[in-house]
């Protein structure tokens, strides 16, 4: 068993709309399949901002004086005059185009926001007239942030557009606009990036990413004052919420995720170009975390991924790293029934299960620990502890499958790990992207090549090559050649990359591409 | 069997036969006794220095000599074993580990001699070390102690060596070993004080300059004149033998220079070939053959051969890059894959496709047909050849199957092309489209030439360089050559599409330390760029990017033309950003923080291709 601290459960009161609360105690609240990586690490600013800005990010005390978990409390900034002229604003550059005369422009835009703008108290953006130029300076840097946009092919609603998170007048979080004025729905920041917060907060080198995070959010770079330009000074007032509960006080995973973000921030990368590989690792790391957690709790070794380097034709590794898929996409399933399980063998429960009129202490003590069944719209079944039990597995199962079990394919996706690539079967194929990243975060300078995938086995449980593969695979699976040609295969790949120097037949050298150019 | 015969069995067991590699050395040394036949030998380019090392000129070190296999470790070991009188019979035994006590300048030390790390074993059995790692301990430890009385001498593979001191752990002093080792060996410059290490990477010796050695070496060989004297009556060594033939144009001076061209390419772009793997090129090349045994010709094939008609399939043309292997021996073997990279029988021009197929019967044409294909009528325009061309002439379409005989002879004869249009005729008939490197004559001639000899690079390459570079860096079709262009995008350096300017390097600018220049860094060209606040980064400036970089600066698009190429560059402006906007404490985009200025430099491009830097300023209050 790794070295974990786990937290009690949170007062019953916290998230009390939350119909069940199984995967929540076993993972936290929570892990959200529909968001991409991109998206978690955006949530995740939205707090660090907060948290930043209230000169208290990565700190807090995780129990309160009662002995029960402390939400993290944050203030998202919403910056709807920013997104009204970002994103709800088609007329900007027809007017800027149709009106040559300056004041002609600002006349006819100001007028066209009065009557179209949306979730702002006034419609009043004439304070951008002092600031800019000319109209016509001003539709153009729009157009330029617009550029920036991430994610810009996906078709969502205006009011989930964001601009790259140039700093800290450019995060705010994800909202839906109705008639009512803006409210917070939680499906494109679903939560997985307050579990991301608060694992980097318990992480043993919270301390070291807080210096690199506050010189992120303090960056006064070009990009981020122009956007402070277009918004008023007063943003009104931000609503209080506060982040989900995540079980863990400790967690090596927590610390693995630490240690790679802090050796990206180290590489001190131009621009902004750590950031994709933040939100990546951010997304592989959530992954790694939901099954190395699940295997934990069934008792089962830490689950590894063989991964296929894409091969022109089938090949054994392909076959393997499918089924390996297939084993590690049933753990978390695995881990809801043993929590199950361990509910019924609790002393509590098998005294009263052996009271014949214990089935009231039962569905109470039930209820008391994972909040189910509320009523009988739950459970309507007969009063009997077992039968109660199969409902309950059976209700938190199919409550797993519609988010929390599609974890593992869609942030493992979004990593660019999963993926079906040249086959109609899921399996471990890693991207170009994603093993540049790997690369980033654990090749200071240089690595020998079988150091470097001893290191991301070990790490990350990643198999490339025959070594690793023979320590996970069993002697009917196990196939020297077919690991040997998958690692070679890693080898042209990375060599095509950049990233990779051959000194003779038996010696070469992984290279961080970005320190090499830096001797 | 006579003594020619002897010399050319004995010269075929360097070719590329299936024999353990391992035992390489040994094979050849039995096979040159048992025919009575000296080996081709010549002197290592580093046997001064390694001999130096114990001789007492100076105080003694360690000794590692690395490189891959067939670059003559074993040879060198020997050669210091003899010097320092060890026991031949000793050396000559299986025995991987021996010890001497030789006294240097009056001082007697404990030498341990490894010459197989590998497969030196765990424990000795004759308890002269405790255990291997133990022993490799103590002498990781000998290497920082100037008092020590420990040396070694170690040969082993350059992956062996990181790997055997990666396995011994953080134990002792074998952590700061090993990484000095492989600083040594990726040629870093090693920070600290001085060790006593003398690190020889047996690879980094050019492949030229043994090509230099071993062709001397052989052409030199005494077997010739042996051949020479008593040509055999059924065609060996006659006139219309193939390997006199082959032998006798490898004496060429042409032809000798245009392989060392290609062998020098292969050094600039980090492609090494190993001492045995020369030797086996240039035996391949003198008597390959598809239908002999193993691909090699025997002196009794030599009639066959004749009877047959078969002639042109030993030519050294062909040979030289495996035409004579199946393709699997062929892409087993690193040397053949290097030169098959430049593509050359693929590559042509229509100048010399026609010279080729119409040059016998056009007067325009005719002068250089003359010259570099009638006069060689024993590669060149055979009746096989003519009969052929003549055909095509008639019929280019194949009358059976789908393609023509003859433009399989075009592919050797454009090889044979290669090494006969003389430097006269290089720049007139394009010599070097030949290859897939154009301007690999260029690179030879107008870089690494004058470089080596202590000039510089003419203004106008390096012109065409930060071109190529700038339409990398941008994205944009730029024709700016006079200063480099630092762009970005908004969020991520290394875009396709950079359009916004974070800053102008000027390749030469008066009074300021910015510039841009091709320079010599460590026997490699290199790109270097020095920016505005005298930082400085550079770009090993191999063939290949110096094609890319060419190609794109005449309008070929960036992602074309090498995958691999492109990421480097890309990292390389990354790299430059990075610098750049470390030392200016800005860290900022498109512009500077200027008091309450805020500034954009957005790119566009005029009608001539001219960026211009669209600044958009604001006010920030």
């Amino acid at each position: 068993m790794r070295d974990v601290k786990v937290l009690p459960p949170p007062r019953p009161s916290v998230q009390d709309e939350n119909a069940m609360w199984v995967d929540e105690q076993i993972w936290g609240h929570r892990l959200w399949d529909a968001q991409s990586p991109w998206l978690i690490f955006l949530e995740f600013l939205t707090i660090a901002e907060s948290r930043h800005r209230d000169h208290a990010l990565f700190a807090g005390d995780l129990l309160d004086g009662a002995g029960y978990p402390v939400a993290v409390s944050f203030k998202p900034q919403r910056r709807m005059h920013l997104r009204n002229i970002l994103y709800n604003n088609e007329t900007l550059f027809d007017v800027a185009e149709r009106y040559p005369d300056d004041a002609t422009a600002w006349r006819k835009w100001l007028e066209w926001m009065q009557d179209n703008a949306q979730a702002v108290p006034n419609r009043d953006f004439s304070y951008l007239k002092k600031r800019f130029n000319s109209f016509k300076q001003f539709a153009d840097l729009v157009g330029m942030l617009r550029s920036s946009t991430l994610e810009s092919n996906t078709n969502k609603r205006w009011s989930s557009r964001f601009v790259f998170p140039f700093g800290s007048n450019a995060i705010y979080e994800d909202l839906n606009v109705s008639g009512a004025g803006p409210s917070r729905e939680y499906i494109y920041f679903g939560r997985p990036g307050e579990l991301l917060y608060q694992m980097l907060h318990r992480s043993a080198r919270a301390n070291e990413l807080r210096l690199h995070l506050e010189s992120a959010l303090q960056r006064r770079d070009p990009c981020d004052r122009l956007l402070a330009l277009m918004q008023p000074e007063d943003q009104g007032d931000l609503q209080t919420r506060s982040t989900g509960y995540l079980p863990y006080a400790s967690h090596p995973s927590f610390d693995a995720l630490a240690t790679d973000w802090l050796s990206l921030f180290e590489l001190n990368l131009p621009r902004f170009d750590a950031y994709s590989h933040l939100a990546t690792l951010g997304a592989l790391h959530l992954m790694l975390y939901q099954l190395v957690v699940a295997a934990d709790r069934i008792g089962s070794c830490d689950p590894y991924f063989v991964c296929e380097v894409v091969a022109p034709r089938k090949t054994l590794v392909r076959e393997l790293s499918g089924s390996s898929y297939m084993q590690n996409n049933q753990l978390p399933q695995q881990a809801v029934e043993h929590y199950v399980r361990t509910l019924a063998e609790k002393p509590e429960w098998q005294a009263a299960a052996s009271d014949p009129a214990g089935f009231t202490a039962c569905r109470q003590l039930m209820r008391d620990h994972v909040r189910w069944p509320s009523d009988e719209r739950d459970y309507d079944g007969p009063a009997d502890a077992d039968a109660l039990l199969i409902a309950l597995r059976r209700a938190a199962l199919s409550r797993h499958r519609q988010h929390v079990a599609n974890v593992h394919r869609s942030y493992g996706g979004g990593a660019g790990l999963v993926s079906r690539r040249g086959t109609n079967r899921l399996r471990y194929a890693p991207t170009d992207e994603l093993l540049k990243t790997l690369i980033l975060a654990n090749v200071p300078t240089r690595m020998e090549y079988g150091e470097f995938l001893t290191v991301l086995f070990d790490r990350y449980g990643l198999v490339f090559g025959e070594r690793e593969a023979q320590q996970v695979l069993s002697s009917d699976e196990f196939d020297k050649r077919a690991f040997q040609a998958n690692s070679e295969r890693l080898e042209v790949r990375l060599k095509t990359l950049g990233m990779l120097r051959r000194l003779s037949d038996a010696c070469a050298y992984v290279e961080n591409p970005l320190r090499k150019t830096a001797q | 069997m006579d003594a020619g015969e002897r010399w050319i069995r004995f010269l075929r067991q360097y070719g590329p036969l299936p024999q353990n590699d391992n035992m390489f050395d040994e094979q050849i040394r039995r096979s040159a006794s048992r025919l009575g036949v000296n080996p081709i030998a010549f002197k290592h380019p580093l046997e001064d220095a390694v001999l130096k090392v114990f001789d007492g000129s100076v105080t003694p070190s360690c000794l590692v000599l690395t490189g891959t296999a067939g670059d003559g470790k074993s040879h060198l070991c020997s050669q210091v074993w003899h010097q320092l009188q060890g026991d031949p019979g000793r050396w000559a035994s299986n025995d991987v580990y021996f010890q001497l006590k030789p006294t240097i300048n009056g001082r007697t030390y404990t030498l341990h001699v490894i010459r197989d790390l590998t497969g030196m074993p765990d424990d000795d059995d004759g308890a002269r070390y405790t255990s291997k790692s133990a022993l490799l301990v103590e002498l990781s430890s000998a290497l920082f102690d100037s008092a020590s009385d420990v040396l070694f001498l170690i040969a082993a593979n350059d992956g062996q060596l990181i790997e055997t001191w990666r396995k011994l752990g953080p134990v002792g002093d074998a952590q700061r070993a090993r990484e000095l080792l492989e600083a040594r060996l990726m040629g870093d410059e090693v920070p600290g004080p001085e060790s006593r290490l003398q690190f020889f990477n047996l690879s980094n010796v050019p492949s030229a300059r043994v090509l230099e050695l071993a062709l001397d070496a052989l052409l030199a060989h005494e077997g010739w004149q042996a051949c020479i004297s008593s040509p055999h009556p059924d065609g060996f060594f006659g006139p219309a033998c193939p390997i006199r033939k082959n032998f006798e144009l490898l004496q060429t001076p042409l032809v000798r220079s245009r392989l060392l061209d290609l062998f020098r390419l292969c050094d600039f772009g980090e492609l090494h070939t190993p001492i045995r793997r020369v030797l086996m090129l240039l035996a391949n090349a003198v008597l390959g053959h598809p239908d002999a045994r193993e691909r090699l010709m025997l002196p009794r094939d030599v009639k066959e051969v004749l009877a047959k008609g078969t002639r042109h399939q030993a030519s050294l043309y062909s040979n030289l890059f495996g035409a004579n292997l199946s393709a699997t021996k062929r892409e087993s073997l690193e040397i053949f894959d290097y030169l098959g990279r430049f593509g050359i029988g693929q590559e042509t021009t229509n100048r010399v496709d026609n010279i080729l197929i119409f040059g016998a019967e056009d007067d325009n044409l005719k002068h250089y047909y003359e010259q570099l294909i009638a006069t060689d009528p024993f590669y060149g325009a055979t009746d096989r050849f003519r009969s052929a061309q003549r055909a095509y002439v008639e019929a280019p379409e194949a009358t059976t199957g789908d393609r023509h005989d003859f433009l399989d002879m075009l592919m050797e004869q454009r090889r044979a092309l290669f090494f006969k249009i003389p430097d006269e005729l290089a720049a007139e008939l394009k010599l070097w489209s030949l290859t897939v490197f154009a301007s690999a004559g260029e690179y030879l001639d107008d870089v690494a030439r004058p470089l080596q000899a202590g000039e510089r690079v003419a203004r106008h390459l390096v012109a065409r360089l930060v071109n190529g570079l700038n339409r990398i860096f941008t994205g944009l079709l730029v024709s700016t050559d006079r200063e480099l262009l630092l762009a970005t995008s908004l969020s991520f350096s290394g875009s396709r599409v950079s359009q916004l300017l974070e800053d102008r390097v000027a390749v030469s600018a008066r009074g300021r330390p910015e510039k841009v220049d091709v320079v010599l860094r460590k026997g490699f060209p290199c790109l270097e760029v020095t920016l505005p606040n005298g930082t400085v980064r550079t770009l090993k400036l191999n063939l290949t990017r110096y094609e890319f970089l060419q190609r794109v600066s005449q309008g070929a698009l960036p992602g074309n033309f090498s995958r691999e190429c492109y990421e480097d560059i890309l990292a390389f402006k990354s790299g430059l950003l990075a610098a750049a906007s470390n030392q200016a404490h800005t860290g900022n985009t498109g512009g500077a923080d200027t008091g309450g200025e805020l500034s954009f430099r957005l790119l566009s491009l005029d009608a001539n291709g001219n960026p211009i830097d669209d600044v958009v300023e604001i006010a920030d209050a």
